[in-house]
């Protein structure tokens, strides 16, 4: 029972509906987290990292009808055909919720201690006194100065690196297992992004939460996790744990990705190595390797079916590549 | 804070001098020879003697430029002149008067206020579904049927058919029922949309998503978090709704009967009875003026980002 992952994801598959289009940006992924620990998530623009991670829980804007199959599961409970009501319970109690951009996250005619203070009341049936008095603790288990001032204030008046403590203070008020950060750090200012991601990373040591961390940045991932899902396409492409997937990547996207990141020895006005090529769109299921237009190490068969996600050499590491695989069978 | 209310305050008094000199201006160069009229309500025959001995009592002969000091001078110390046509002081007239129009625009304001929030949570409640599309339906009608219409029409239902309320007067809230309700109806429709359409956009907004994700209901997201959001721009439109009561107050009045500033106005018009124009004007453009004020000073008091940047 101990054993069994906080969240367990598996074989995911969204649709989203509008008025004008169908996508797939979630297509058959699968992964988990266990409590305490803490997963990255990685994958260009468009991937479908918020989708996968939002739709689930619910949290998908008005205007678009999504569609779940396959299986999540939040402490063993399947949150795929839980009715709404049900996962609303859950939000801000058992999941807690960072966004991208603090500068917007926030109501702008509300004190930030009321923004707080009512998840209290919402979740930890307090009175709004013992609310108000456990705004005030989280202010400061967040690393705020002077905390009862701030609780008054209205978030035009604060920076964007205390905002996104204001939002990671609510995501803590319900005291929630698991908590999921959408980018939190790339909407704020370069030096401001350390102290955030270690903000982040120390309390969910200290409450021994599972996290989710969504990012761009593998410095973030090198630093904050544990273990790493790499998403290309709406389909994952290579996880594992990050030491070993950072060190050696075998999967030809998660390769590009790192051989992306600049290094310390590139000389000055060195072009960028990224993949060359654009990821695909997300209308159409893609019937071969979603990489194959730009993947440098496709043979002709990586058209015909899609790869799945398999163990490689090392039993830790899952990739989706026949080719990098079979390498390893021959070697 | 004390800044911008200081200046808003100076900016409101260059309003009111302007004000001023518009009514004096309009009703000086309005056609007709007062001395004439008033010589002829007397009963006396305009002879030029009379009349020249009216403009003197009257104080006509005198430069334009004295007579402007000389109404506004008084005016500020609450004397609006004597009535051309009745002989009355028009300050004590007015003072009554305004009681009535007082008790009509803000219980108008009052319904306008608690129909439109109705109609427009109902609407953003269930977006684009049946109280939506009503709320919508009675919003275009509301604002589409001219307030003489309105005001005949609940005259025949409430008290022609069934007789539940006075169909004129002023005597005790049951006989204010159906003007409070004639003029609040075109605001009401108005402000709906106001409501309907921020509550809408203010959903739109990325803390919502916050909002939600905190594991906040539907119903608890509107008011906590959308409602604050749209009050600033209600409490605007709700100001300009109420100015432009005054001259729903001008239809409304006559029609119950009622003895207010609007009913008094009409009828100076009506005689060429130009100190009572000019002091119905001067009245309706300082409240509106003053209305201005109230609701700057609402919204600085509402949205704290504009309070920020006055302090
Ligand atoms: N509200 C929506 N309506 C329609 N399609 C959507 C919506 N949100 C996302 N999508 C589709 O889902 C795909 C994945 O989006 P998602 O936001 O999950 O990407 P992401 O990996 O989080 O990207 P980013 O790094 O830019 O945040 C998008 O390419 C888009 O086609
Ligand atoms: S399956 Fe083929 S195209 Fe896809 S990553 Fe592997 S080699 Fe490249
Ligand atoms: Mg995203």
């Amino acid at each position: 029972m101990h054993d069994q992952p906080l969240l367990d994801v598996s074989n995911l598959t969204v649709n989203l509906l509008t008025a004008k289009s169908a996508v797939r940006p979630v297509d058959g992924v699968s992964y988990s987290v266990r409590q305490g620990e803490c997963l990255a998530i990685v994958g260009e623009s468009g991937s479908g990292k918020t989708v996968m991670n939002f739709a689930p829980l619910g949290l998908m804007p008005t205007g678009v009808t999504t569609m779940l199959s396959g299986s999540v599961k939040l402490e063993g409970r399947e949150l795929i055909g839980l009715p709404e009501a049900e996962i609303q319970k859950l939000r801000g109690k058992s999941v807690g919720f960072i966004f991208q951009d603090p500068m917007s996250a926030l109501n702008p005619v509300r004190r930030i201690g009321r923004q707080i203070a009512e998840m209290a009341e919402l979740h930890l049936n307090m009175t709004s006194k013992a609310a108000e008095a456990r705004a005030l603790e989280l202010v400061k288990l967040v690393g705020i100065s002077d905390p009862a001032a701030r609780l008054r204030q209205y978030p035009h008046e604060l920076s964007g690196g205390l905002r996104q403590r204001i939002v990671i203070a609510i995501a803590l008020a319900g005291e929630p297992k698991l908590l999921i950060a959408d980018e939190p750090t790339t909407a704020l200012d370069v030096t401001v992004q350390a102290q955030i991601l270690r903000l982040l990373k120390d309390v969910q040591r200290r409450l021994n939460m599972a996290m989710v961390l969504i990012t761009h940045d593998m410095g973030v991932v090198a630093g904050a996790a544990d273990n790493i899902v790499v998403m290309y396409a709406a389909r994952a492409a290579e996880c594992g744990p990050v030491d070993k997937v950072l060190v050696s990547p075998r999967h030809p996207y998660t390769r590009g990705l790192i051989n992306a990141i600049p290094r310390r020895e590139d000389p000055i006005g060195l072009e960028f190595r990224g993949l060359p090529g654009i990821p695909p769109t997300l209308g159409a299921p893609i019937k071969g390797c979603a990489l194959a237009p730009r993947c440098e190490l496709a043979v002709p068969a990586c058209g015909n079916s899609r790869p799945p996600l398999v163990r490689s050499d090392d039993s830790a590491v899952l990739v989706a590549c026949p080719v990098v695989n079979q390498g390893k069978a021959a070697a | 804070m004390i800044h911008f209310i200081s200046k808003r305050l100076k900016h409101s008094l260059v309003l009111l001098f302007m004000a001023s000199v518009v009514c004096f201006t309009l009703v000086v160069s309005a056609p007709g020879n007062v001395a004439v009229l008033i010589a002829e309500l007397r009963g006396a025959v305009a002879t030029p003697g009379y009349v020249e001995q009216v403009e003197e009592e009257i104080g006509l002969n005198k430069p334009l430029l004295m007579r402007y000091v000389d109404w506004l001078g008084d005016a500020v110390r609450g004397d609006f002149g004597i009535s051309y046509r009745t002989g009355q002081d028009v300050s004590a007239d007015l003072a009554n008067r305004m009681l009535v129009t007082g008790i009509l625009i803000a219980g108008s304001a009052v319904i306008a206020t608690l129909i439109s929030l109705a109609l427009g949570f109902l609407g953003a409640f269930w977006p684009y579904k049946l109280p939506d599309r009503v709320s919508r339906g009675l919003a275009l009608l509301g604002a589409s049927t001219p307030t003489f219409f309105v005001g005949a029409l609940m005259i025949y239902a409430f008290s022609v058919t069934f007789q539940l309320l006075p169909s004129f007067g002023f005597d005790g809230p049951k006989s204010w029922i159906l003007p409070w309700l004639t003029i609040a109806v075109l605001p009401a429709a108005v402000l709906s949309r106001v409501v309907r359409v921020g509550l809408e956009e203010a959903m739109t907004s990325p803390f919502v998503l916050t909002a939600k994700s905190k594991g906040l209901g539907r119903t608890a997201i509107l008011f906590r978090e959308a409602l604050p959001n749209i009050t600033p721009i209600f409490i605007n439109a709700l100001g300009t709704q109420v100015g432009l009561m005054t001259a729903t107050a001008i239809i409304v009045e006559p029609l119950f009967a009622w003895q207010g500033v609007g009913d008094y106005f009409l009828a100076g018009v009506r005689f060429r009875d130009f100190m009572v124009v000019q002091a119905c004007l001067l009245i309706f453009l300082t409240f509106f003026i003053v209305v201005n004020l109230i609701v700057d000073l609402a919204v600085l008091l509402t949205d704290p980002r504009i309070r920020r940047q006055w302090s």
